[in-house]
């Protein structure tokens, strides 16, 4: 070196503290890279397989030890998006360590399905490919919906099964719901083949409103509908009293008068019922024309009797002008084309008993306040506008106003929606189930000026309905189609000629189903052609009478005319009829009196039908199933001969079981059977 | 024992395998010392001295050293999560759940690389404003300057790219929102926003386009220009260190 | 001036060194101490990576990287964000069309970062109110009051606070010379125009990004951090 840079020394070395702090740094960092795989050493599903391998050590299941394979456990199934861990923790899903309780060992119920076949987070959401408890089962910033409380978990079933399904019976109700309580009137609910929920509550029309009720029925009815029926679906739009006013004023405003005012009332029909015996006649009427199949009364215990497929009648007299249910007795078709109310056939003095029978039932205390200021050209328009506004030409036709186009949000896929798109309630838990479920309940919570009104649904009705509509997955959405398995279809089925007019009028559609159109109410007469025999069937029509004791709906009188019976009675034995009901199936001459008598022992001994049969009313006491005391009579050989071989191929659901019965045997019950007949005169 | 340790030091120093690679040999002279950095291809960038006051703490902060150890620590990290990850959609962001659920210390690694990224491109921003308030980028150093603020728009590149590749919506809106800007671009910004992205939107090819980005150009253009930043220190006379000022 | 060459020059190597107004101050009169750089640079630098692989592995162990659901194109989370580092710019892209807060400011911060050493360099770090004093408070101050109007014109009031700070600060500082009795004024005083602007723009860069990041919350507007 130069001494003239003398002044500058030349460390060659690093001092003592450099390699003091070398030596500190690097062990700190060795440390602190070790602490790494530690952590992930002492993961969640680690610590759980290591629990489960010691309970089965201590239950001396030494087998189970033995055959235990560690590691992540994973189901993989790639068209479904299904990549599940949750077997890492619950080890135990098949149960093979008997008695394990407490999760994550607990033992899956048995399910119709192989859990590889789909998957855990397919039915139970969660995160699938997550191995921490947390990660899994919560919602956390990766994960969104954390696993589904087990009370909505049939929804889980819903994704593919889209009709009636049993075994998920919360699924069931709620879809019929959505249905029923007319929900698919303002949103949209397309399941993931492509079909649209429809709605079957079938809101009457309100062109010709004030034909039927008073503006002061129908200002207390829109303020809270079930103040005047408790049974109404009809929602409370929390309306205020001036809104209430103007709507009503509005709804009268834009009526017009109704084919059914062409109809001439007759005296007789409007005249008062006379005599001592009249309100009992009346009561008989009532009862005779089976109206409490459909129509429900409060009784004085505050119970409803009767049927909830037409509107409940506990206060009707307050609701309708006396002549328009004069007319509407006379025939409900001339007011409402699309009613499912029956033309029954009444003369004058029946509708005379029957208006002033329902004109009494009536609440003086319901509209006894309600004193309405003259309506203004000015509440009209209001009303107009707020009838637009409110939606309420989603669900009724009213005149000058058009059905809203998408009004609600469309719930097709709301079983995924994002919660960053859900405006939650104050206070509310942030999931899923429970903001579908609260706002179902009461949508107003959400804010006031939201324009969901309140429906009238129990817990339980609000909890099936939730799972219905967590059955709307973008999951579902991308299953292969082969999966989905479509509920049926409503055909566009209407029987035609004479006898199709005639089968319209009496809205025979509106309980039965034929061809896969109709109701669900009444039996399916697609194949009552081959199944009853002409005669019983003119018989049952003039008289009908239920075959089942213990049920409340029952066939009404329509007091037809014996040409409309013969039109009737002929049709459907002609066109309802089935394949495969003809003597190459069974050779009626073979029942003779043998084989009776060997059926009647299979009947008693070996099949013990009368547990749920009667044949003799002397003897049996079964009252599952129809009386069979004149089953000869009603029935034709070839289809009870059928029935008996395999009963769910007639009807589908039915209760009745399928024995498994051999040719011979069911020939000799059908013989047995048809030797049943009805005495003269009656056919109980 | 510490003489046994220099000892066997010394005897691998001088056996041929050792000579052959490192070109230098035993001895512990200021030569041996000199010929370590000069005979080491990555450590001939450096001056063989250094000024003692340029390693003190005051000047530097050592914000460079500490914005070169997280490239380094990206590098590792980066090849180790490359064996774990499809640039495709979904999968990239299935690799992510592997990586959390199922690789061993899987997390560990993403974070690592996650967090160095944060705080490289943090550790670069220090960098240039503690060398710009000491006057370093003066002349002899222009551009050197230069070259660190393209190391800045590098680096930011990289950590830009990198956002996209875990393919989750944290990562999709970033870009968005950042491609977004580009169409702002006067008269070409939909041509410059389809050549980034690929297309018109964040999509696969976007991902395929970042992937590479992040994975290849940018980090041999990082490398490239780290190498000349380093050599242009000693090319400029070394650290800038300001001389000691009585105020 | 005079330069004295002995005959031993090949021996003896001398540097001579011409020390003129615009020389770069790297030439120094006298020499530090030097170390080599095997092994106690290096060691340094070892020390220096180690530092942070040990501070980056801590934060890796307890804190685990952002991950969120899957990418969506069909749900835009409210607000979408850039990554910290461009949450100045989208903060930016609130106040101004996309031409000037996406393209013009980023584009120019780039083209002045990069002529920084060549712009009229101010080697001695000469103060800004050396010379000229009353004419550039004048430019200066209508520059500031002209740009505050702007800036107010925009409603960029995050922008507006901090430059009303530092141009504060850099005009109060046009009452010290290197005479102030107080070394904070002495050091305000000595300040050139560069370190003006740069602190200027530093204070801009951190406070927009903050504001971006954390006092941002759905549709861009304002929220407090701890206000989720």
């Amino acid at each position: 070196m130069d001494d003239n840079n003398k002044s500058a020394p030349l460390r060659s070395r690093p001092t003592l503290r450099e390699l003091a702090y070398f030596g500190v740094v690097s062990l700190v960092l060795l440390v602190s890279l070790a602490i790494a795989p530690a952590k992930n050493y002492f993961s969640d599903w680690r610590h759980y397989q290591k629990s489960y391998l010691k309970i089965a050590a201590e239950r001396q299941s030494g087998t189970l030890v033995r055959s235990f394979h560690g590691g992540i456990h994973q189901t993989w199934i790639a068209n479904l998006g299904v990549v599940d861990r949750c077997e890492s923790c619950h080890v135990n899903m098949n149960g093979a360590l008997v008695g394990a309780t407490a999760q994550p060992f607990r033992k899956h119920p048995p399910i119709p399905h192989e859990i590889n076949q789909f998957g855990c987070v397919t039915c139970h959401r969660g995160q699938g490919p997550a191995t921490s408890v947390e990660e899994a089962h919560y919602t956390t910033e990766a994960w969104e919906q954390p696993l589904l409380p087990a009370k909505y978990l049939e929804s889980g079933c819903g994704q593919c099964h889209l009709g009636p399904l049993e075994g998920a019976p919360k699924l069931s109700e709620g879809r019929s719901l959505l249905s029923s309580m007319g929900c698919v009137h303002c949103h949209n609910v397309t399941q993931p083949d492509g079909n649209q929920l429809t709605p079957g509550d079938n809101p009457p029309p309100l062109t010709h409103i004030a034909e039927k009720t008073s503006r002061e029925w129908m200002y207390a009815w829109i303020k809270n509908p079930q103040a005047y029926a408790a049974s109404a679906t009809m929602p409370n739009f929390l309306l205020n009293d001036q809104d209430a006013a103007d709507i009503s004023a509005f709804l009268m405003a834009q009526s017009t008068p109704s084919a059914a005012t062409k109809v001439e009332i007759k005296p007789a029909a409007a005249a008062a019922p006379t005599g001592a015996d009249a309100a009992t006649e009346a009561t008989t009427l009532y009862g005779a024309s089976f109206c409490s199949s459909c129509h429900a009364v409060q009784n004085e215990a505050r119970n409803l009797v009767g049927g909830n497929f037409g509107p409940e009648l506990t206060r009707v007299g307050n609701k309708v002008n006396p002549d328009w249910l004069r007319r509407w007795l006379n025939n409900p078709v001339a007011y409402h084309p699309d009613t499912r109310m029956p033309h029954y056939r009444m003369d004058d003095k029946q509708v005379a008993l029957l208006s002033s029978f329902l004109l009494a039932k009536k609440d003086n205390d319901l509209l006894a306040n309600v004193h309405l200021a003259p309506s203004t050209a000015d509440s009209v328009a209001r009303g107009k506008k707020l009838v637009t506004e409110t939606g309420c030409a989603a669900c009724h036709q009213i005149n000058g106003v058009n059905p809203p186009q998408n009004f609600a949000p469309d719930l097709t896929r709301v079983g995924s929606r994002a919660l960053a798109q859900v405006v939650f309630a104050p206070g509310m838990k942030h999931n899923l189930p429970d903001y579908i479920a609260a706002k179902i309940h009461d949508p107003r919570s959400f804010g006031p000026g939201l324009k969901m009104p309140k429906f009238t649904l129990t817990d339980s009705q609000t909890g099936a309905l939730a799972t219905a509509l967590l059955a709307q997955t973008d999951r579902a959405a991308t299953y292969p189609k082969e999966l989905i398995i479509s509920g049926a279809r409503p055909s566009n089925y209407h029987p035609g000629g004479e006898a199709g007019k005639l089968m319209d009028d009496l809205r025979c559609l509106s309980c039965h189903a034929i061809n896969g159109n109709g109701g669900d109410m009444a039996p399916d007469l697609t194949w009552e052609g081959s199944a009853v025999q002409g005669a019983w069937l003119e018989d049952f029509l003039k008289n009908p009478n239920t075959l089942r004791p213990a049920l409340i709906r029952r066939m009404p009188k329509f007091n037809l005319s014996p040409e409309e019976i013969k039109t009737l009675a002929d049709y459907i034995s002609v066109a309802y009829q089935g394949s495969g009901f003809d003597s190459q199936t069974l050779d009626t001459h073979s029942l003779n009196a043998d084989s009776a008598a060997r059926g009647k022992q299979l009947f008693y001994s070996k099949y013990g039908c009368q547990s749920c049969h009667i044949a003799d009313y002397k003897n049996d006491k079964g009252y599952v199933g129809p009386a069979l005391t004149s089953v000869g009579t009603r029935l034709t050989p070839v289809w009870t001969y059928k029935w008996l071989k395999d009963p769910n191929a007639l009807r589908a659901g039915t209760l009745m079981p399928n024995f498994g019965l051999k040719d011979d045997e069911a020939r000799d019950l059908t013989a047995f059977l048809m030797t049943l007949k009805a005495k003269q005169g009656g056919s109980k | 024992m510490a003489t046994t340790i220099k000892s066997g030091f010394e005897r691998i120093r001088n056996t041929e395998v050792w000579r052959t690679i490192f070109r230098s040999g035993s001895g512990s002279s200021n030569l041996h010392r000199s010929q370590a950095v000069q005979q080491n291809i990555f450590l001939h960038l450096f001056s063989v001295k250094v000024r003692s006051r340029a390693l003190e703490f005051s000047p530097t902060w050592y914000l460079g050293a500490l914005t070169l150890s997280t490239f380094f620590i990206l590098i590792a990290t980066g090849i180790l999560l490359m064996f774990y990850y499809h640039p495709s959609v979904p999968q990239a962001y299935a690799d992510m759940k592997d990586l959390q659920f199922v690789v061993a210390s899987g997390v560990f690694l993403r974070n690592l690389h996650r967090w160095s990224a944060h705080a490289m491109v943090f550790l670069v921003f220090a960098h240039m404003f503690k060398v710009f308030y000491r006057g370093a980028y003066r002349p002899p150093r222009q551009f050197n300057w230069v070259i660190g603020v393209f190391l800045l728009l590098i680096t930011l590149l990289l950590s830009y790219t990198g956002y996209l590749l875990p393919w989750d919506q944290l990562a999709f809106w970033a870009v968005t929102v950042g491609s977004n800007i580009a169409k702002a671009v006067p008269l070409m910004g939909k041509q410059i926003r389809f050549l980034m992205l690929g297309g018109n939107e964040v999509n696969a090819n976007a991902l395929l386009r970042f992937y590479v980005l992040h994975c290849v150009i940018l980090p041999l253009v990082a490398i490239l220009l780290v190498g000349v930043h380093f050599w242009r220190i000693r090319k400029d006379g070394g650290l800038y260190v300001p001389e000691k000022k009585n105020l | 001036m005079q330069a004295e060459v002995q005959s031993d020059v090949r021996k003896n190597p001398r540097r001579i060194a011409f020390i003129l107004r615009r020389t770069s101050p790297y030439v120094k009169t006298q020499d530090d101490g030097r170390v080599m750089t095997y092994p106690t640079a290096l060691s340094r630098f070892i020390i220096a990576l180690e530092v942070a692989f040990v501070l980056l592995v801590w934060i890796s162990l307890l804190a685990n990287a952002p991950l969120e659901g899957m990418a969506d194109p069909m749900h835009t989370p409210n607000p979408a964000k850039a990554p910290w580092y461009f949450l100045g710019l989208q903060e930016l892209l609130h106040y101004f069309p996309p031409m000037v807060a996406g393209v013009l400011v980023p584009g120019l911060v780039v083209g002045a970062l990069i002529v920084i050493p060549y712009f009229n360099i101010n080697i001695e770090g000469e103060s800004l109110w050396a010379k000229d004093r009353k004419r550039r408070l004048m430019i200066i101050g209508v520059a500031l009051v002209l740009f505050c109007i702007f800036l107010l014109a925009f409603d960029v009031i995050v922008a507006l606070v901090p430059t009303i700070l530092i141009g504060g600060l850099m005009l109060w500082s046009a009452r010290f010379s290197s005479e102030s009795p107080r070394l904070f004024h002495r050091w305000l005083a000595s300040k050139p125009l560069s370190f003006w602007i740069m602190s200027w723009f530093l204070i801009e860069l951190t406070i927009l990004t903050v504001v971006g990041t954390f006092f941002r919350g759905p549709g861009w507007s304002w929220v407090l951090p701890w206000q989720s």
